[in-house]
């Protein structure tokens, strides 16, 4: 396969002073994938992005588009498009203005450029406010400037560093479709940053998990959430995120190691092997998470159907599937 | 609750009192009574001044000296006013970003602000002097005879351009806070489309930094024609052939040289609409960008 628009990030490394950001970053995406990078706040997904960008030079490895290595080509002139966190819009042009300003940079010609935004203002829905500034528009809609700015640029690789971060949880739900919707109709590779995991899992064609300035793993977001490259992973990704227990415990020995174990993939079963207490019952509507104690001091998340009518205090016993379990050496690495 | 509402207020105004005593007693008070004197035959020392009209208006239409120093402090303005904007705003840009060593020169940029006036004046009488003052030495390198600065009309008038170009510290520190303010990302987002410094400062830096510009340069007016007393005073008295009778200097002369209190009251009505003129062009000049409103 030629990867005509494809990103190949090589032994990426970039270090401030003594921090160093990204460790030796490994990644290829085939040209018109959407990637989603996830990770806590300073584990390099960020960095890495503007590495790609041109913002940064890596102190060690390669970024390549389309196979073209990268080194010494400068910002603009890479076929890459960065939307920011906070849209980095002109406060003192409009939003016509706005999609036009890299256009002007690279001289084309005033009445094509107005053309071509307006063609991708019409495109992302913001047609109508061409002729506003950008504190006149909505959140939503300064991150669709943002996106048409990024448009107009028609690059092979498009990098959205949180671009749903600044909107409120509702607006987050239709704006994440309409940008899938969006990734679908142009088809470019596409690298989302987030630290949500459930954008993250349910935009991406693959998800990929990063700490300290390494990936710790990539992959099919099921596959991933299903088998954990690592207890870093296991612990990250999932909502209560996986149980671990250091040594196996209640879960079964497991000398030196870590076991897992989801909270769907707990039950609740008065015949079960495990004697818990609840702590708390935290009620979603559709579910409830139980958060239980065992008398060794072992918390354990639980999920289980709504209205069970369990209180804090109530001592429950606890079943679990022995294929569910997830095992991890001392390391932490997936056996 | 209402009590306690007019007690704040109440205590707002004591805290008020003393600077609104202070500008009433020293500014308004001096003020009005300016705009009395203007229309009598006050000397300084008349103990009971008469109101002679318009008389002094009339006056003002054939004052000969009162043309030159028109003349002056227009052409001072006209000079000074870009040219301090400039270095404030240029060296502000420059020296902005964090760098080794910046902040010592930031420190020199601010330091002849600091300097009294008089001192700056007494070191630009020798920067000045056409015999061993530095700056002929400096255009020698250069080949050039250099000037006879101080004697020349149009040379004394551009040296005391050039000593005021140094006192520009208050410019420099407000450009050098507006920049830190502005949003580094729409410069990185810049970058990414190949807009280059040049472009960034022209498409950016420059919009964006547009109100405080018209800010300092109104400032800068009002203060331009009020400040170069000192230096004419010291540098040049006036001369040469009125090239430096800046309006303050020759305001000051009328009222207490000449004994002319209540025509310098006039004349200082004048400088005053001159002033709100010029700050008033400027205002109309740059009303339609968007950044004012």
């Amino acid at each position: 396969m030629t990867d005509g628009g494809g990103l190949r990030l090589t032994g990426l490394v970039k270090a401030y002073g003594p921090v160093r950001a990204v460790e030796g970053v490994d990644l290829d995406v085939p040209a018109g994938e959407l990637v989603t990078v996830v990770g806590p706040s300073g584990s390099g997904k960020s960095t890495m992005l503007r590495l790609i960008a041109g913002l940064e030079r890596p102190d060690a490895g390669m970024v390549a588009v389309g196979g073209q290595d990268l080194r010494d080509v400068p910002p603009h002139r890479r076929s890459v498009a960065m939307v920011f966190q906070d849209y980095a819009l002109y406060p003192h042009l409009t939003v016509r203005e706005n999609i036009m300003f890299g256009l002007r940079v690279r001289k084309v010609p005033k009445g094509e450029a107005r053309r071509q935004a307006g063609a991708a203002a019409e495109r992302l829905g913001i047609a109508d406010l061409l002729d506003r500034y950008p504190d006149q528009a909505s959140g939503g809609q300064r991150q669709r400037v943002a996106l048409a700015r990024a448009l107009v640029r028609s690059p092979a690789v498009y990098l959205l560093d949180e671009p749903l971060v600044s909107l409120d949880a509702q607006l987050r739900l239709s704006t994440r479709a309409d940008l899938l919707a969006l990734h679908r109709q142009i088809g470019s590779t596409t690298l989302h940053v987030t630290h949500d995991q459930a954008e993250a899992m349910t935009m991406g064609d693959r998800v990929v998990v990063m700490d300290a300035g390494r990936i710790r793993q990539a992959g099919p977001p099921q596959e991933v959430y299903d088998a954990p490259a690592d207890t870093f992973v296991a612990g990250f990704l999932g909502s209560p995120p996986m149980n671990l227990v250091p040594g196996g415990g209640v879960l079964g020995g497991a000398a030196g190691g870590t076991v897992g174990v989801r909270p769907e993939d707990l039950a609740l079963d008065p015949a079960g092997p495990i004697e818990a207490t609840v702590d708390a019952v935290e009620t979603l509507g559709s579910e409830a998470v139980l958060l239980t104690r065992c008398p060794d001091g072992l918390r354990l998340a639980v999920r289980t159907p709504p209205r069970l009518s369990l209180r804090p205090g109530d001592t429950v016993r606890l079943r679990f599937d022995p294929d569910r379990l997830h095992r991890f050496d001392a390391a932490g690495r997936r056996v | 609750m209402t009590r306690a509402k007019g007690e704040r207020s109440l205590s707002g105004w004591a805290f008020l009192a003393p600077y609104a005593v202070a500008v009433v007693l020293l500014i308004a008070v001096p003020a009005l009574l300016n705009v009395g004197y203007a229309f009598t035959d006050h000397t300084g020392l008349t103990r009971d001044p008469q109101f002679v009209g318009l008389d002094n208006v009339r006056r003002l239409a054939d004052d000969a000296f009162l043309a030159d120093s028109l003349e002056a402090s227009l052409f001072h303005v006209a000079l000074s006013v870009p040219l301090r904007l400039l270095a404030a705003v240029g060296l502000g840009l420059l020296l902005a970003a964090p760098r080794p060593g910046g902040r010592w020169f930031r420190t020199a940029v601010y330091l002849p602000t600091v300097v009294p006036d008089v001192a700056l004046a007494v070191l630009f009488l020798w920067v000045l002097n056409p015999l061993y003052g530095p700056l002929n030495q400096l255009l020698g390198l250069f080949g050039h005879p250099g000037y006879t600065w101080l004697s020349d009309p149009t040379t004394a008038r551009v040296g005391v351009v050039l000593m005021l170009l140094f006192p520009i510290g208050e410019g420099f520190v407000v450009v050098l806070a507006a920049r830190r303010l502005l949003d580094g990302r729409l410069y990185e987002a810049a970058a990414l489309e190949g807009c280059g410094p040049f472009g960034q400062l022209r498409r950016i830096t420059l919009p964006l930094l547009a109100p405080v510009l018209v800010l300092l340069a109104v400032r800068d007016t009002i203060l331009t024609l009020q400040v170069n007393f000192v230096p004419a005073y010291v540098l040049t008295d006036g001369r040469p052939a009125n090239a430096t009778l800046y309006l303050p200097v020759y305001i000051f002369d009328q009222a207490f040289e000449f004994s002319g209190f209540a025509y310098a009251a006039l004349i200082t009505i004048l400088l005053m609409l001159i002033t709100a003129a010029i700050i008033a062009v400027q205002l109309l000049a740059v009303r339609r960008w968007r950044v004012l409103r």
